[in-house]
């Protein structure tokens, strides 16, 4: 059933990515709205968004992981 | 492009990955020698620049400290947090320059007279070299120690309140609470073992398309660099905040 590993492989690294997307857009336009805001807030709201990336990106990374197991079935 | 890892089956489903092994060692060797080169002939007027470095480390780990809970109270888990960043981003880096491989035929290989785990097949290829924190056992064993410490501290230091958390806001979330804190552990350390093991596969593919992707290697090798600083970052930011929040909290009730 090789082309059912596949198709579950496609699917889950695709929801993945739509969610790693629309989170990590969500974060960076809050952020440009903020330094727009107050321009001196700069440097520690650009840490604040690459730590939510990073915590943002933690599922959908997790689903590449299940998509190269699935591939390899 | 399919690399075995080089597995050794010892009974009783354990298995011991020699890749793993060695690069464990490498890396704590590396940031053991590092750090001692680091503190040798400290000078306050004159400081050498392996001095400088470690200073600035020391001072960027203390403000992560300072944002995630109160810097006095946290201050005992500044090492910590030093060997946590040390460790894992020089971790994450050195699975990125180079690759080592073996070969295998006739479905048999042994190394220093371990039999090897060939899955089976007849010829395969045995990749020696890979970034610790590549391997799903040895994320997941500094996220469980990382939580073991918070648990232990919250019980130690802090016993109502870390009692009291488990109901709160209200008593029936107790479901929930149980869910975030089984949570914790395995989010902090498949977070870190998905970046880095995803970044060495794809490495893999593109060399597998010669020299059509020496543009796509070199854009994916500073991509995995920028990774891997930000995950080490967002590890120990992580411990911080879960040692803080279990032990650290008397002074905001």
């Amino acid at each position: 059933m090789e082309i059912y590993a596949l198709l579950a492989a496609a699917i889950v690294f695709g929801l993945g990515a739509l969610g790693a997307g629309i989170g990590n857009g969500l974060i960076f336009s809050k952020t440009v709205e903020g330094i727009s805001r107050q321009p001196e807030l700069r440097g520690a709201l650009q840490t604040t968004a690459f730590i939510g990336v990073g915590l943002v990106e933690a599922l959908p990374i997790i689903s590449l992981v299940l998509a190269f197991i699935f591939m390899s079935r | 492009m399919e690399h075995l890892a080089p597995i050794v089956k010892l009974g009783g489903g354990v298995n011991l990955d020699l890749a793993a092994i060695l690069m464990i060692v490498v890396t704590s060797l590396i940031v053991f020698i590092f750090a001692r080169l680091a503190v040798r002939n400290l000078s306050v007027e004159n400081p050498g620049k392996l001095q400088n470095f470690m200073e600035w480390v020391v001072e960027f780990v203390s403000n992560i400290i300072g944002t995630a809970t109160d810097f006095k109270r946290g201050r005992v888990y500044l090492s910590l947090g030093l060997a946590l960043i040390l460790y894992i981003f020089i971790g994450n880096m050195l699975g990125l320059p180079f690759n080592f491989i073996t070969e295998a035929h006739h479905g048999h290989a042994t190394f220093l007279g371990m039999e090897l785990f060939m899955d089976g097949k007849e010829e395969a290829e045995f990749a020696w070299w890979k970034s610790p924190t590549a391997d799903a056992s040895m994320t997941m064993a500094l996220a469980l120690t990382v939580i073991v410490i918070s648990h232990v501290q919250g019980v130690r230091h802090n016993r109502k309140h870390y009692l009291k958390h488990y109901f709160e806001p209200w008593p029936f979330f107790l479901p929930i609470n149980i869910i975030e804190t089984l949570a914790k552990p395995l989010t902090l350390g498949l977070r870190l073992f998905g970046n880095i093991y995803a970044g060495e596969v794809m490495i893999s593919v593109i060399l597998g398309m010669s020299w059509v992707g020496i543009p796509a290697l070199l854009v994916w090798q500073g991509f995995s660099v920028f990774v891997g600083a930000i995950q080490a970052f967002v590890f120990t930011m992580l411990t911080m905040v879960y040692i803080g929040q279990a032990s650290i909290h008397e002074e905001d009730h």
